[in-house]
């Protein structure tokens, strides 16, 4: 029976290198924030940041101390690309939510002939070994479609409000967006962010 | 996205979300620091890149960008010394290249507060090694203290100054990248103004340490180290909390989950949580040992405190089981998280984990093989095309030393470009003694930031010596690695002041090196492979190092600044008629911006990754690779 303080969420982000999977979660971090909660980020520089995969964390909630999610503790899943989720769903807890952007970006070794990219609906299947809960969509359509590939990560963000899981209102959300990127990027993110939270929403 | 102007505002009371490194570097506006000095090193890196853009609009102070750690101790030592509050900051590999003057700065003391902060690396995510740090505070004799969060990184650093000025010691300030990275809500107090410039009082016979000075200095730093652990032993950065049967003794970010663990697991537990690791308050120690039957050491890495607690267990004949490293419940590698805590906890006072993770470790191994996504050189770098070039050159048969920056990343297929490396500037070193003992060529490559950080020995080696080695200075224009921090061939100071910039070039024919060429990768791949040719021909020709310069910015400070100015270049396609699906632009480059069709099997250039170096032009066969017309 896992007690897991029911007052806190965590929230798993997986993406590659260059996603923004980093400003995702600092910009949701901050919007907490500015809604009276407590939070923690955990994020990993440096190295890991160079086209590799990468790991963020976000706990938001009185007992949320530390920055880790440990295996089968994370509330949310949120996958920028297939195999990243792939890659972190053993950090799901049973019946936690998953967001996944379908939108396959090849690892270099797959590219060189040396590994194989697995089909959509193994990882589909592999997937589902840990949870029913599963939301997919093409966010990288949606971040072009809004005007930018950088803007993908507004997509995801728009998402995991969409999921309704997470205790932040989406006009706080909006409001900073737009406290945090150029003026002239506002509109693109604002429509990448609504349009991904009303996919999440009409998913649900 | 953590705006530097946010860290100056006079603003008491206020609370941003902060990295514990942004944190830190309010916390030297807020403890009055004067002088910071340091060579950027991740997982301490955002304590730089945060002051130098603070520096210029804090009035008397002074931040710079070191050539290494060593200059960055010394200049900072030297600050403290005079009389104003500094303090100097590196990664776990850096104290290491700084300890020769950390152990006389013990010796000699300060008369301003000084911390220096040293960032280790549990897990090794950017470092070389997983050394513990704390050693040197013992070895050094040399205060510690070890916040736990990006809170106590700012409220324990200013105490930090208060507690090295009383006993005239620097002060080791140690983090691990679990605190560094982290980010949680802090609160902003109050700036002081700082001191003007101060006069410096000579005393030499306590600042040079002669061995008739030493031989004073080490029974006056002992005698320091004791009256420090006075103060150990009330402070209430070293304290108790909870009520329990079971005792655990923590410290850093383990103290968190230890706390998360007891909540999870649902038992009590008295905890008492160091923030002064050394001197510990060996009594405090032992009266928690006396008030338990058995006590759990939580630490990362090295058993540090485990040690000093059998051993105050010995020496006080306290009866009581002492659970941690030594009987295998806990690892020295790696970093923890609340499940090893737990998995430990579970394991001491027999019960099961309160998540199956058996089970869950179990399912995740049968998910069939993920392709893996190590991290690599970025699309558009223009190291990738000076390593194809170098490899096209020397056929992948001579030996190629390799140092410490993203350039490493060159060890992974198809480039395979780094066989051997110890720490900061061995690229040159190590070539040199390979050189001496075999017939190979050795053709070694060093970033512009790390060549002058411990490169410039190496070359002197190297002339002197006459080692026919030859060196590709990977010149990209800043610290790319650690997030483009300047360098002394910038031409930009840590204060934002324009200079003038040291020539790489100019720099290696003053060290007397006969042969020095400044090539440009992107302009033409032939001619680099003919460069290169070139430079082993003459280092072997005339015992004699050679030297190439390959200068080109790193390609994420061109995209950044495409973007920002709103420029849009022509995109690279692959023309799909012309492509006959030979792979080699795949196999050969390993860019992450191209990838197989796979359905026709051709090459495909993902235009949103791409940025924009053509290398892959030079290296289709068919020509298959087209750039849009203007």
């Amino acid at each position: 029976m896992v007690r897991n303080n029911s007052n806190t969420i965590s929230i798993a982000i997986s993406g590659v290198g260059g996603q923004g999977v980093l400003t995702l979660a600092e910009i949701l971090a901050k919007t907490a924030l500015a809604e009276g909660l407590n939070v923690r980020v955990g994020e990993i520089h440096g190295m890991a940041q160079r086209g590799g995969h990468v790991v963020c964390t976000i706990r938001i909630g009185d007992g949320a101390k530390g920055p880790v999610i440990d295996a089968g503790t994370a509330d949310l899943l949120v996958g920028f690309e297939p195999v990243e989720t792939l890659r972190e769903i053993h950090l799901i807890k049973k019946n936690g939510c998953v967001v996944m952007s379908s939108h396959v970006q090849y690892p270099v070794a797959v590219s060189m002939g040396q590994a194989e990219y697995p089909t959509h609906e193994s990882i589909l299947r592999s997937i589902g070994e840990f949870t029913d809960r599963v939301i997919e969509f093409d966010a990288m359509d949606i971040a072009l479609k809004s005007g930018s590939s950088y803007a993908l990560n507004m997509v995801m963000f728009g998402a995991i409000l969409g999921t309704g899981l997470v205790p932040i209102s989406k006009d706080s959300a909006l409001r900073a967006i737009r406290e945090s990127f150029p003026k002239r990027f506002e509109k693109i993110n604002i429509d990448a962010a609504e349009t991904g939270f009303s996919t999440v929403k009409s998913c649900l | 996205m953590a705006k530097p102007q946010e860290l100056l505002e006079d603003n008491p009371g206020k609370t941003l979300l902060l990295l514990a490194n942004e944190a830190i570097a309010r916390g030297v506006l807020e403890a009055g620091v004067r002088l910071v000095a340091l060579y950027p090193g991740t997982p301490s890196s955002e304590i730089g890149n945060n002051l130098t853009v603070m520096a210029p609009h804090i009035p008397n102070f002074y931040f710079e960008f070191s050539t290494n750690e060593k200059v960055a101790l010394e200049v900072a030592g030297a600050a403290a010394i005079a009389g104003v509050r500094s303090m100097m900051v590196c990664k776990g590999p850096g104290l290491n290249v700084a300890a020769d003057p950390f152990f006389s700065l013990a010796y000699v003391g300060v008369r301003a507060g000084m911390i220096i902060i040293v960032a280790d690396d549990p897990s090794m995510w950017s470092s070389q090694n997983e050394n513990d740090s704390r050693y040197y505070a013992l070895m050094g004799n040399m205060p510690m203290m070890e916040p736990s969060d990006p809170i106590e990184a700012k409220s324990m650093l200013l105490e930090a100054y208060k507690y090295s000025e009383m006993f005239e010691l620097p002060v080791l300030f140690r983090t691990t990248t679990r605190v560094n990275h982290t980010r949680a809500p802090v609160t902003f107090g109050r700036i002081p103004t700082l001191p003007q410039k101060v006069e410096f009082e000579k005393e030499p016979f306590r600042f040079v340490p002669i061995p008739s000075v030493a031989r004073t200095r080490h029974p006056w730093l002992l005698k320091q180290v004791e009256k420090a652990r006075e103060v150990s032993e009330t402070s209430p950065l070293n304290f108790t909390e909870g009520e329990g049967e079971l005792g655990i003794i923590t410290c850093g970010v383990s103290y968190n989950y230890v706390r998360e663990s007891l909540v999870e697991m649902d038992i009590q537990a008295e905890i008492l949580k160091l923030g002064i690791t050394h001197p510990i308050p060996e009594k405090k120690i032992i009266a928690f040992l006396c008030k338990h039957k058995r006590v759990v050491i939580v630490e990362e890495l090295e058993p540090f405190i485990e040690t000093h607690t059998r051993r105050l267990a010995q020496l006080h004949d306290v009866s009581v089981e002492i659970l941690g490293k030594e009987q295998g419940y806990f690892s020295r590698v790696g970093e923890y998280s609340p499940r090893i805590v737990m998995e430990a906890l579970c394991r001491i006072i027999n019960c099961n984990t309160p998540i199956n993770w058996e089970e869950i470790d179990d399912r995740a191994r049968k998910i069939p093989e993920i392709p893996p996504r190590p991290p690599l050189l970025c699309a558009g770098c223009p190291h990738r095309a000076t390593y194809y070039a170098i490899r096209a050159a020397t056929r992948g048969k001579a030996i190629y030393p390799s140092d410490i920056g993203c350039y490493t990343l060159s060890i992974a297929p198809p480039l395979e470009t780094a066989d051997i490396l110890f720490d900061m500037g061995s690229s040159i070193t190590t070539a040199c003694g390979l050189s001496e003992v075999t017939d190979q060529d050795v053709v070694a490559t060093i970033g512009d930031s790390t060549f002058f950080a411990s490169g410039l020995p190496g070359i002197v080696d190297a002339v002197y010596n006459q080692h026919r080695i030859c060196l590709v200075v990977l010149d990209n224009r800043t610290t790319a690695m650690t997030g483009h921090q300047p360098h002394p061939g910038t031409g930009i100071t840590g204060m934002q002041k324009k200079v003038q910039a040291l020539d790489i070039e100019e720099v290696c024919k003053g060290l007397g090196v006969k042969y020095v060429k400044t090539v440009y990768p992107f302009e033409s791949i032939a001619g680099l492979v003919g460069e290169v040719r070139e430079m082993v021909k003459w280092a072997r020709d005339n015992h004699s190092p050679a030297v190439l310069v390959s200068k080109e910015p790193c390609a994420l400070l061109t995209a950044a600044d495409r973007r920002r100015e709103g420029i849009v270049l022509p995109k690279y396609y692959v023309e799909s008629e012309t492509c006959n699906a030979c792979k080699r632009c795949l196999n050969r480059l390993s860019c992450p911006a191209m990838y197989m069709n796979p359905e026709t099997e051709k090459a495909v250039i993902d235009e949103t990754l791409c940025n924009l170096c053509g290398t892959c032009i030079a290296v289709c066969p068919q020509g298959a690779i087209k750039r849009e017309a203007e």
